[in-house]
């Protein structure tokens, strides 16, 4: 119990220690559980955390920084504040935002942190009574969410206490955890659906997906929206053109019904506002603890590990579709030499898929990036200082090229850590003579599924609105991006394919090793845009950019054995 | 003499499949049992119904004369149970994981401090006490489980697969410690593949196979029963239905294409 923050938290939950005593439950055990549970949640990454690349392995102070990021994630909302004129508008939307985010951060957490397959052999075999177990279950949770809520709502109460007054603060915070129940009811409702509707062990796979779309949608909701506020007329907007269908978002209810208290006008849609808002969260937590909390830990327990509770959920095997192996197989057989080379290729391209650790890693950046080149698009004045209107399509289909390698280079950044490091034995074991072709099988596969479809919808587009004048400068930028990543991975990578653990490569300096590599493309994309329009020039580079991938590639697969780290 | 542990036509379902199909067994107070059987016939079942982990069976389980079902509490406090799996907190210390134990056993917090250090120093993690359990082998895990499962004094000891992941000199330890602790008095439900380890530790061998005990006794009577072989072969005459050696065959004529 090193910090102040879960020591207050302890202190509170059990002030109605008598309460609980009362009720049957042994407080001695339930300050045990609840204290071991708060210093695990301490030196656990969160949720948001895990998104990161290169965390450190050790966190004491996973709280701290849960409770950072939500506060900051509060000072976003107060954006809400800047449209329309009324507090109705304005609440409603600080009240999106709020349910959103608070039930994107929790939606995970619900499997990760706050059941615990484990508890079932460590606690329950235990003389632990029910009552104690639920308490502090629930308890646990609250903690949970109050280390979310707080921090998240603090910025707002800070800018309604100086504009509103007292009793509009306090109304305000009243709304604000009657939304915090309803969301805690809405990741209730999609987690039953989402049971319902398939395997617990398809579950984690699903949430993941949710998380994913979670960061693309908070990143691309932190580019588009302040640009949204500045461009459009929204000062005086409020929701007429949404007619009737406003009041199917919830957050309307609460803006309104703070609006219509504080104003005393109570008219229909006035009355209608404040009754959703105070029962519709009541009656929605009663639902959840009588109907869906018996069979919610139980379903829950399921899909953590359904091994564990030995035949009750046989797990059904994946069958993947054996067409399209055969095709990457096919693919696998023009890019890549027999042996090793290919077998690292068929792993890497199977890991990338099927790895959930990989693909939290890469996929957001994917996100990332598509907002991104949308931004780019849609900036059409910032856009139009690139040269001349025909030179646009050009330059912005071999910027595409350029752009999209960043992935590429996350992708690759991500190709030696998994969580199932230790099964790098394989490597060891056969008798691979040189571990180049390894690595090298393992770039081509993230090449052809990372980069080439874009590179082959650059292409297509290029051909369809220019013509075939555009190809030396399409494969200068192509060439110029593989061998880019070719002497980056000659020269920093130093493992094999999946065979590290997350987090062991938090050394110094691999920061600037990663400025570094998103540095050179950009600058070499505006060297080729000097030389774009010189047709030779562009033909001669080419041709050198060919030349010297192929060489690097070649380097790459003489790595020897020497040179690779193992654990 | 009254049995400690008493089973008594014990059955179980998970869905249409039955797991156990009436299982009978008394076990006296000071005995080692040796629980075994082959994958999938019903031995981590069984254990999780004497830890009080399943309650939805039929049949009647009774430990010291207390019902597993209807006073597990009182069960659970003098049953120490080791699972299988290395299933703890690995991101607390064996101090805070054994502390959040002892507390669960209500045992008062200075009796526990010692109990847990002397404990680690004997099995060797003296230390390690304060570090955290993520990064530790497989075998400090099982000693740290092993050391949870005694913290409180128990008097019915249930050992799922114990020594998996220890070293030979702790393997030592523990076998001592086994039959010690049956000269103690105490009861020990030990589940094992290990077949030379259960032959040797164990007083009596209870072999169940698809859900029914097919055989009890000790390991002399087996031997009168089956034949004067090693358990391990009385085992594979019980309970594997086709030629082991056939199976062998099989996989070394794959090699001949």
């Amino acid at each position: 119990m090193n910090n102040v923050i879960n020591k207050f938290f302890l202190w509170v939950v059990l002030l109605p220690a008598p309460l609980y005593h009362s009720m049957g439950v042994n407080e001695l055990q339930l300050k045990a559980i609840l204290r071991t549970k708060l210093i695990m949640d301490d030196r656990r990454p969160n949720s948001m955390q895990q998104m990161k690349r290169g965390k450190e392995k050790v966190s004491n102070r996973a709280t701290l920084l849960t409770m950072f990021f939500s506060a900051l994630l509060g000072c976003f909302f107060l954006i809400a504040f800047s449209v329309g004129k009324t507090y109705t508008v304005q609440l409603s939307i600080y009240f999106s935002m709020y349910i959103f985010l608070l039930a994107s951060s929790l939606i995970s957490d619900f499997t990760s942190v706050l059941i615990d397959i484990r508890d079932n052999y460590i606690i329950l075999t235990k003389p632990v009574n029910d009552k104690t177990i639920v308490v502090a279950r629930l308890l646990h949770i609250m903690i949970h969410i109050c280390k979310l809520v707080l921090p998240m709502s603090l910025p707002g109460i800070v800018f309604m206490g100086i504009n509103v007054g007292v009793a509009g603060t306090l109304l305000f915070f009243l709304y604000i955890m009657l939304a915090t129940l309803l969301t805690i009811f809405l990741i209730n409702a999609l987690y039953i659906i989402i049971l319902k509707i398939t395997t617990p062990q398809k579950f984690q796979n699903i949430i993941a997906t949710f998380q994913i779309v979670f960061a693309i949608l908070l990143y691309g909701s932190y580019q588009v929206v302040p640009r949204l506020v500045n461009k459009m007329q929204l000062e005086n907007y409020n929701f007429a053109n949404l007619g009737k269908w406003v009041w199917i978002a919830p957050s309307y209810w609460f803006g309104r019904a703070w609006q219509t208290v504080m104003d005393s006008s109570y008219s229909t849609g006035g009355i209608l506002s404040i009754t959703l808002a105070l029962f519709a969260p009541v009656i929605s937590i009663y639902v959840v603890v009588k109907y869906f909390a018996p069979s919610f830990n139980q379903k829950l327990s399921l899909i953590n590990s359904s091994s564990v509770e030995g035949g009750s959920a046989i797990p059904k095997a994946i069958i993947t579709s054996q067409r399209r192996v055969g095709f990457i197989s096919q693919i696998s057989k023009w890019v890549c030499q027999a042996g090793a080379e290919r077998m690292a290729f068929l792993l890497s391209w199977k890991m990338t898929s099927r790895s959930r650790d990989f693909k939290m890693k890469v996929y957001p950046s994917i996100g990332y990036m598509v907002v991104m080149v949308g931004l780019f698009l849609f900036q059409k004045d910032r856009f139009a200082t690139f040269g001349s209107e025909a030179d646009r399509i050009p330059i912005l289909i071999t910027g595409a090229i350029y752009f999209s390698s960043f992935v590429l280079i996350i992708a690759l950044a991500q190709l030696t850590f998994s969580d199932k490091y230790k099964a790098a034995w394989i490597y060891y074991s056969t008798p691979v003579s040189s571990p180049g072709l390894l690595i090298s099988g393992a770039f081509k596969a993230v090449v052809v599924k990372f980069y080439l479809p874009v590179v082959v919808l650059a292409f297509a587009a290029a051909m369809a609105l220019i013509g075939p004048s555009m190809l030396p400068n399409l494969l200068l930028a192509l060439f110029n991006e593989l061998f880019i990543c070719s002497i980056i991975t000659y020269l920093t990578i130093r493992q094999l394919p999946f065979s590290t653990q997350q987090g062991n490569n938090s050394k110094t300096g691999s920061f600037i090793k990663g400025i570094i590599t998103f540095i050179i493309p950009s600058v070499v994309a505006v060297l080729h845009f000097f030389v774009y329009k010189i047709f030779a020039v562009v033909c001669i580079f080419a041709i050198m950019s060919m030349i010297l991938t192929w060489l690097v590639q070649g380097s790459i697969k003489k790595i020897s054995w020497g040179v690779i780290k193992g654990e | 003499m009254e049995p400690i542990i008493s089973i008594k036509n014990l059955r179980k379902s998970y869905g249409d499949k039955q797991v156990l199909k009436g299982i009978n067994l008394d076990i006296y107070p000071g005995q080692v049992i040796g629980y075994i059987g082959p994958n999938g016939a019903g031995k981590s079942t069984t254990v999780k119904i004497l830890c009080g982990l399943i309650s939805d069976f039929e049949g009647q389980v009774t430990i010291k004369g207390h019902d597993v079902k209807t006073e597990s509490l009182t069960v659970k406090s003098f049953t120490g149970y080791v699972p299988e799996l290395a299933e703890l907190y690995d991101v607390l210390t064996p101090m805070e994981f054994l502390g959040l134990m002892a507390q669960l056993y209500s045992i008062p917090d200075e009796v526990a401090t010692e109990r847990i250090l002397k404990m680690m120093a004997a099995l060797g993690l003296a230390n390690n006490t304060d570090q955290r359990m993520d990064t530790f082998s497989k075998g400090m895990r099982q000693k740290v489980l092993i050391t949870s499962g005694l913290l409180h004094n128990p008097d019915i000891i249930i050992l799922d697969e114990p020594l998996s992941g220890l070293d030979a000199n702790s393997v030592i330890i523990i076998k001592e410690l086994i039959s010690k602790l049956a000269a103690d008095g105490k009861t020990i439900f030990y589940c094992s593949h290990m077949m030379d380890v259960v032959e040797k530790v164990s007083d009596r061998i209870v072999l169940i196979n698809d859900g029914i005990i097919i055989a009890n006794g000790s390991f002399h009577e087996l031997q009168q029963q089956q034949g004067d072989k090693s358990l391990e072969k009385i085992f594979a005459g019980l309970t594997a239905q086709d030629s082991l050696s056939d199976a062998a065959e099989q996989l070394r004529t794959a090699f001949r294409n």
